[in-house]
């Protein structure tokens, strides 16, 4: 089946910014681990298969629409030094991401590719969870201070 | 053979040092009611006799004489950082030793010798000498008393 150039383009931009979430998600969990903070890396390694599983969906349905999906493309990792900047840069990535699946989800609902929009909307759903417990993080790090909260993340 | 026994015999006695450290420390911890890190420095000792025992079995095989005496004099540790830094330092000391054992059973081509050593070395390593970067990586970043809370 042939899909439409535009749809295709919005999908790969969207791998991309996957790609990019897997590896910068990967090296903060593994950085936690390497501190202690076992929780932390539980959750964030847990993003990273999520991110790859979403990746895995949109090769699929790349492929299914005759396209070639482009894994050569990463963006920029925002890698922290300390877990508060750490968390901050996961909740950027998680934002900039969130606007890359809108567009993209317009640019399908424009060009009528409702199978292409609904899967997009799924993994934006996931998406909001994670950019909400990244906001819960980054706001409980403000109430109650970072000791405290690296405190709970042993 | 003999300096190969003799490096062994070496080496068990930072084993047993080891126990008699991890057991003392373990027990204050206990008796502070620091129980998380009870448990983890008593499972440190239960590894550590798991290495003395192979230094012993091998020595035996050897043909020579383990010496259950000597032992390493025990650090003048009275809190839990001292105590986890004094530990860290043993298990530092004892990783060099087990390298120059390491560098002598491969010139003496006691290869057996040498794959138990390099199991004790990973063991030490990785499981023990990390885990005690990490907790005094984490008292200076919580602070001391949020640590201790937090090994309740």
């Amino acid at each position: 089946m042939r899909g439409n150039s535009t749809v295709l383009a919005a999908l790969n931009k969207v791998l991309t910014r996957k790609l990019t979430a897997i590896n910068q998600y990967f090296l903060h969990a593994r950085m936690f681990k390497n501190w202690g903070f076992s929780e932390l890396n539980s959750r964030i390694y847990k993003a990273s298969i999520q991110e790859m599983k979403h990746a895995d969906d949109v090769i699929e349905r790349i492929l299914l629409l005759d396209g070639l999906p482009n894994l050569q493309e990463l963006g920029k990792l925002y890698i922290g030094e300390e877990p508060k900047e750490m968390l901050r840069l996961d909740d950027k990535l998680q934002s900039e991401d969130i606007r890359y699946i809108r567009d993209a989800i317009s640019t399908c609902e424009a060009e009528k590719d409702f199978v292409s929009r609904h899967m997009l909307a799924e993994i934006l759903e996931q998406q909001e969870d994670h950019q909400d417990w990244l906001d819960t993080q980054c706001s409980l790090i403000d109430t109650i201070g970072i000791e405290n909260y690296l405190q709970r993340q042993l | 053979m003999s300096n190969i026994i003799k490096a062994l015999n070496g080496l068990l006695a930072w084993e047993l040092t080891s126990i008699d450290q991890y057991t003392q420390h373990s027990e204050y911890y206990e008796d502070w009611g620091f129980s998380k890190l009870y448990e983890r420095i008593s499972h440190e000792a239960e590894d550590e006799r798991g290495h003395a025992k192979m230094l012993i079995e091998r020595i035996l095989l050897l043909g020579g004489k383990p010496d259950l005496e000597t032992r390493h004099p025990l650090p003048d540790a009275d809190t839990v950082p001292e105590m986890l830094a004094a530990d860290l330092e043993l298990e530092r000391k004892n990783a060099t030793e087990l390298k120059e054992a390491i560098t002598l059973c491969e010139q003496a081509h006691d290869f057996v010798s040498r794959d138990m050593l390099v199991q004790i070395l990973k063991d030490t390593e990785e499981d023990h000498a990390y885990w005690l970067r990490q907790q005094l990586q984490l008292i200076s970043r919580l602070g001391v008393e949020r640590y201790l809370q937090a090994m309740m």
